[in-house]
């Protein structure tokens, strides 16, 4: 019981931090690495509720499996949106883009 | 003897959870607390690689090592990326990267308090002491792949298909007709 507190109670403190890092940074990477440590604290939650909830349940090592996915996805989307914001205006600052707005 | 030597196991292992678990949100505090991009890139690669060292712990061993070697490749590559991108790269200009700090500390606080008194107050079910060998979680995995969640693993699998195409094409310069 103490184990599965403690891996949860790690899981929720990475999660805040990735919350701070995802709404206070200016730069793209920098948020992506704020919504990178989201998933990852979702996906430490799941192993535990594997582990010592449900460990012949493995719909839910699945579901690590495709939140893995939804890592690299976000990475190498959030990347081509970078590379082009880089291309056409020669940054990646997020305060400036309030111009896709116009 | 058979019951201490489970219950010496149980500690050491408690120990190593709240050890590993102290490290990964260390490095993940100093992600955003440094001004250098690599030393942040490197720092969330090493919370990544904690966190797959509990996975390993927890008895996941696929899903441990899969952990470490995905973040230690996208890690790397955000780091390649942040070089490129970042107007200070080696944060030696010592510059504010941040905005609205007041409202980000508030609700990552108030999220990460609700969360662990979610977590304090649940009345969670029988605790399971053992789980099946590493051999047995890989072919019973790859059954429920093959089996149940078949097409969850497709959906995946088109996903990423879809996310290569799009982040191509999303990435390709931008041309305007009329230059030409």
């Amino acid at each position: 019981m103490i184990e599965l507190i403690v891996v949860l109670s790690v899981g929720a403190v990475l999660f805040g931090i990735g919350i701070y890092g995802a709404l206070s940074q200016t730069n793209l990477v920098m948020i992506m690495m704020g919504i990178e440590l989201m998933l990852g604290a979702a996906m430490l939650n799941l192993v535990a509720f594997w582990r010592y909830l449900h460990p012949e349940e493995y719909s839910i090592q699945m579901f690590v499996l495709v939140g893995m996915t939804v890592m690299a996805l976000e990475a190498a989307v959030g990347f081509a949106i970078a590379t082009q914001r880089f291309r056409t205006k020669g940054s990646v600052e997020m305060e400036e883009a309030s111009d896709l707005k116009e | 003897m058979g019951g201490n030597f489970i219950i010496v196991m149980n500690i050491i292992r408690l120990s190593i959870l709240i050890i590993l678990g102290l490290g990964a949100i260390w490095f993940a505090w100093r992600v955003f607390m440094t001004s250098s991009m690599v030393r942040s890139a490197l720092s969330l690669l090493a919370s990544m690689a904690i966190l797959g060292m509990m996975f390993l712990v927890m008895e996941a061993e696929f899903l441990g090592v899969l952990q470490i070697m995905m973040m230690a490749t996208e890690m790397s590559i955000m780091a390649i990326f942040m070089m490129m991108y970042m107007m200070d790269p080696g944060g030696m200009g010592n510059m504010d990267m941040s905005h609205q700090k007041k409202l980000s500390i508030g609700t990552s606080l108030v999220a990460g308090a609700m969360v662990i008194v979610a977590v304090s107050f649940s009345n969670w079910e029988t605790i399971a002491t053992e789980v099946p060998t590493p051999a047995k979680q890989n072919y019973d995995l790859g059954m429920e792949l093959m089996k149940r969640s078949m097409m969850i693993f497709e959906t995946a699998g088109t996903s990423i298909l879809v996310a290569m195409i799009v982040s191509t094409a999303t990435a390709l310069p931008f041309k305007n007709k009329k230059d030409d």
